[in-house]
């Protein structure tokens, strides 16, 4: 190797000495190649297709002065921020307030608490929307029970049905975030702040939230990528209540005559949006909170008399009502039907409908699930391997590349995707491919990071003892590292394909009618009102869910927090 | 049986030069040791020998062939690694067996190999365990046995003791002693703890900041100083300045004359163990240095006592064997000690040894 190779063999000094490569070079130029190919060419093709004149097709600005001037797209930002804001509030009211009641009181069946959160957290993503309206929607079940006896509640329709949904939908996040730090905030110093005569309120606003602040920003960053990334949501109950992902959407459907150049200007916009709120969590966790290693675990009181009972309540509440709408399918997916509606009574009828006329989907969603979770792993472990053990520049910029997908939304990736894949040079639209690659490329991070973190456990000696003994750098990573990190990678594979399974923003750009995916096709049932048959496919979603779910947890000894 | 020769190493990690021109010859079936403080280069050179990273310059050549354009896994080199490094998903043998698997050996001959390396590093009957169900000093044993079943050409260890308590210490560099004589496989061992090397090795270099200080048998680095960093880092010892004087250095009240062309900044040193305490008034006044020292403290350590005097040469400290009851008694007063000249060394201020004349 000279020139360039040379140069690149010489800055793997960390690796083996010796005139030819170090493979992982070529894998450093593989994850580049899919990052270039995914990434980068795809989102800088809808950056230079946000400059383009719908009708003129020159470089122009007139989309972004459309989007900060026409009502509809100012609208659309207003409620976009309403939703996040919104949806992040309203998680981390319950999420917190879930995780303070279950780490610092003794509550009966935690575990089943635990349990429940999980399966909000793992629910087909509107399952949730959709099992609301079969609840509280124009028709719904609670709504017609309680108007018979004379109560009127609003229709779940508009901001506050939206917003109340995520946050149902999203609190598990922060209560598995910030549980696990609130378990470690040593008790000496919440009693130091008692000593000094604070009230457990305010002892809880001054002392215990700033140490676990860092937890609660990350925890707020996520939920409100995810809420403002929520297309489902708004788009099955938020009637007029648009938001940019859904904007985004309907003028990128081109049987509405379509408007790709705007679609792609308000992509941008939802990104910036993003990665605001990336660099402002960055600011607020700017300080250190020290871990003392003297720790005394967080005292746990005994839940007793009527504050016990309140305290009870609230916890089962919340995770109820957030495990509801999974719930709500299962039983709903049982019902007698007559076309879209409901009948008394119980059946099957559902899902031999399934099994007769829609078992495209499901097979669709096992085979493009499957193939892209071995994609993300192979990958995902090769690059977590790279990032940890060759750190030079070129890894440390792949390493910052893989934070965009955390901050571009499925459905700008969905966009990217088909507008750089929608003619030549590379012509794979309408293709499942294009289906597993947005998903791929989503997800890739989450799997090289978890991968890396796994390698920075493993003491780099035990390679090199390999090699010592005989065997290439090659067969002593396939032969030491790969079954020492096995168990964490099929966990976090686990994972992988949970997400790949429920993935449903990105695919609904992509689909056509022969690549169908389970979560695209129980959102074309639940616009057309077919409950029967959403519920019944939700249900199967949900049983694959949480059996693999259930086997990361065997897999990686139940450290769940670990896992999401 | 290898013979290694490495020739004016040079490796820089940025603008640091971490070795500089190292050169060292390591004979076949020696038990050789760098010695040196933190930071000094060891790691680095042993790390070049094996192959982990690639030296800027020079050469390294065993048994007459250069091997350092080879990749790590085909020098046939064995390390035992501070951490261990026992690979946790194998058993203890599966661990011993791993080298040879790669090799391809039978397994009847890996059995017997394997069988060999459990009773040479006294793990008998705990084959079938995991590392996690060993102790520390346990699977240091195991990555000594993993090591030696390929017959390596050479060993490296890396401060394989460190992580050990000082009684399992005190134990596995006895063993490691033995199993290498017993095997004669060349072996290149690190540490910082300079009590280990001269208990352990056949020679032992001492590096400071990428440089190669000293090499010579324990007994020549202990007793025979080539060069101040090395009477200084290993063991005790006693500095005193010396002044020129016309060609001569000045202690004290006597002058010497030395080959070297006497400076200022000379240093004449000696051991602890070497000041002679409450010498005689006359007797051999010629053969060493005589001073007079004010006895500030005496510490008792029953075998042996230390003193520390104040002389008109500065601060000396004297060790004393097996002190009798009269001597521990002197604190506060001032008492005659000597410093016999044969065991006295004077560094030129460029820190080498220098002979110099016995006084007339
Ligand atoms: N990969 C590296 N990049 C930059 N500097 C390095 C690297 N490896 C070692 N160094 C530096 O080279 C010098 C020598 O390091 P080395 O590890 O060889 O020392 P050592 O003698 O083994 O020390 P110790 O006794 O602490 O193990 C140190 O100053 C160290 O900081
Ligand atoms: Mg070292």
């Amino acid at each position: 190797m000279k020139g360039a190779g040379g140069a690149l063999s010489r800055a793997f000094g960390g690796g083996t000495a010796r005139r030819g490569f170090d493979p992982w070079i070529l894998v450093l130029v593989g994850a580049w190649a899919i990052v270039a190919l995914l990434l980068i060419w795809p989102l800088w093709s809808v950056l230079m297709a946000s400059f383009r004149d719908n009708d003129t097709g020159a470089l122009s600005l007139t989309n972004y002065i459309d989007v900060f001037t026409l009502r509809s797209y100012r609208r659309a930002i207003g409620n976009t921020l309403l939703a996040g804001l919104g949806g992040m509030a309203g998680a981390l009211v319950l999420g917190v307030t879930l995780a303070l009641v279950t780490t610092r009181f003794r509550i009966r069946g935690r575990v089943l608490i635990q349990i429940l959160a999980v399966v909000a957290l793992v629910s087909p993503p509107f399952i949730g929307a959709y099992a609301w309206i079969v609840l509280f929607g124009a028709n719904g079940v609670v709504r017609q029970g309680l108007a018979s006896v004379g109560i009127d509640i609003p229709t779940i329709y508009g901001a506050t049905g939206v917003i109340l949904v995520f946050a149902f939908k999203f609190f598990p996040h922060v209560f598995l975030i910030t549980s696990g730090a609130l378990g470690a905030v040593n008790r000496s110093v919440e009693e130091a702040a008692e000593g000094l005569g604070l009230s457990p309120l305010r002892r809880l606003f001054k002392v215990t939230f700033p140490l676990i602040l860092p937890s609660i920003t990350a925890a707020a960053l996520l939920t409100f990528v995810l809420s403002i990334a929520d297309f489902g949501t708004p788009r099955l109950i938020g009637r007029d209540f648009n938001v940019l992902a859904t904007e985004a959407f309907m003028l990128f459907g081109t049987e509405m005559g379509g408007n790709p150049g705007m679609a792609s200007a308000l992509s941008m916009v939802l990104i910036g949006l993003s990665m605001a709120l990336v660099l402002l969590q960055r600011r607020v966790t700017r300080r250190d909170v020290y871990a003392g290693n003297l720790m005394r675990k967080p005292f746990v009181r005994e839940a007793t008399g009527w504050r016990g009972v309140a305290l009870h309540v609230v916890a089962y509440a919340i995770v109820l009502v957030g495990a509801l709408p999974a719930i709500t399918a299962v039983i709903f997916s049982f019902r007698r039907t007559s076309g879209p509606v409901f009948q008394p009574g119980v059946s099957l009828q559902s899902y031999e409908r399934v099994i007769s006329t829609v078992s495209t989907p499901v097979w669709n969603t096992l085979v493009y699930s499957s193939a892209s979770v071995f994609a993300i792993v192979v990958a995902g472990t090769l690059i977590g391997y790279l990032v940890s053990r060759r750190p030079q520049p070129a890894t440390a910029a792949l390493d910052g590349m893989l934070m965009v997908p955390y901050v571009v939304p499925g459905i700008v990736m969905g966009i990217a995707i088909i507008t750089r894949f929608n003619g030549p040079p590379l012509e794979l639209t309408g293709t499942g491919l294009v289906i597993v690659m947005a998903v791929f490329i989503r997800r890739l991070p989450y799997s090289a990071r978890s991968a890396a973190a796994a390698l920075k456990q493993l003491s780099p000696s035990l390679e090199e003892a390999a090699i010592s003994l005989g065997y290439s750098p090659a067969r002593a990573f396939l032969r030491v590292t790969v079954p020492l990190i096995g168990p964490g990678i099929l966990a976090g594979a686990l994972m992988s394909l949970v997400t790949a399974m429920n993935e449903l923003s990105s695919s609904l750009v992509l689909y056509v009618g022969s690549t169908v995916t389970m979560p695209v096709r129980i959102y074309l049932a639940v616009l057309d009102g077919e409950y029967g048959l959403a519920s019944a496919l939700s249900s199967i979603l949900l049983v694959l869910t949480v059996a693999a779910v259930a086997g990361a947890f065997l897999l990686s000894g139940r450290k769940q927090s670990s896992l999401l | 049986m290898s013979r290694l020769d490495i020739r004016t190493i040079e490796k820089s990690f940025g603008d640091v030069r971490v070795l500089k021109g190292v050169d060292l010859t390591v004979e076949s079936g020696e038990f050789f040791t760098l010695l040196g403080p933190s930071g000094c280069g060891k790691t680095t050179l042993l790390r070049i020998i094996a192959g982990f990273q690639r030296q800027d310059a020079g050469e390294i050549v065993v048994d007459g062939d250069r091997i350092d354009a080879r990749p790590a896994h085909k020098r046939d080199i064995g390390m035992v690694f501070q951490d261990y490094a026992v690979f946790p998903h194998l058993t203890v043998a599966e661990n011993i067996a791993f080298g040879l698997r790669a090799r391809r050996m039978g397994d009847a001959d890996v059995r017997a190999r394997v069988d060999e390396g459990l009773r040479m590093v006294r793990l008998e009957g705990l084959g079938q365990r995991l590392p996690s169900e060993l102790s520390g000093g346990q699977q240091q044993r195991v990555g000594l046995a993993r090591a030696m079943a390929i017959r390596p050409k050479l060993l490296l260890m890396d401060e394989p003791l460190s992580n050990l308590d000082a009684k399992l210490r005190v134990d596995l560099r006895e063993d490691i002693r033995d199993i290498q004589k017993r095997l004669g496989i060349t072996t290149i061992y690190v540490t910082h703890d300079q009590e280990e090397a001269l208990a352990i090795s056949d020679r032992i270099c001492v590096m400071d900041r990428g440089v190669v200080e000293q090499v010579g048998t324990p007994f020549e680095v202990y007793r025979a100083p080539r060069r101040r960093f090395a009477a200084a880092f290993v063991g005790t010892m006693n500095f005193v300045a010396a002044d020129s004087d016309g060609g001569r250095v000045r202690i004290g009240p006597l002058t010497l004359p030395v080959a070297a062309p006497a400076r200022d900044g000379f240093q004449l040193a000696i051991r602890p163990e070497n000041v002679v305490v409450g010498a005689p008034t006359d007797g051999d006044a010629r053969g060493a240095i005589r001073l007079e020292g004010a006895v500030r403290k005496i510490t008792f350590l029953g075998r042996e006592a230390h003193y520390t005097l104040s002389t008109p040469v500065g601060e000396i400290v004297a060790q004393v064997a097996d002190p009798t009851r009269e001597l521990l008694d002197v604190e506060g007063r001032t008492i005659a000690i000597a410093l016999p000249y044969d065991k006295v060394v004077l560094f030129t201020a460029e820190g080498d040894a220098t002979p110099f004349g016995a006084a007339t």
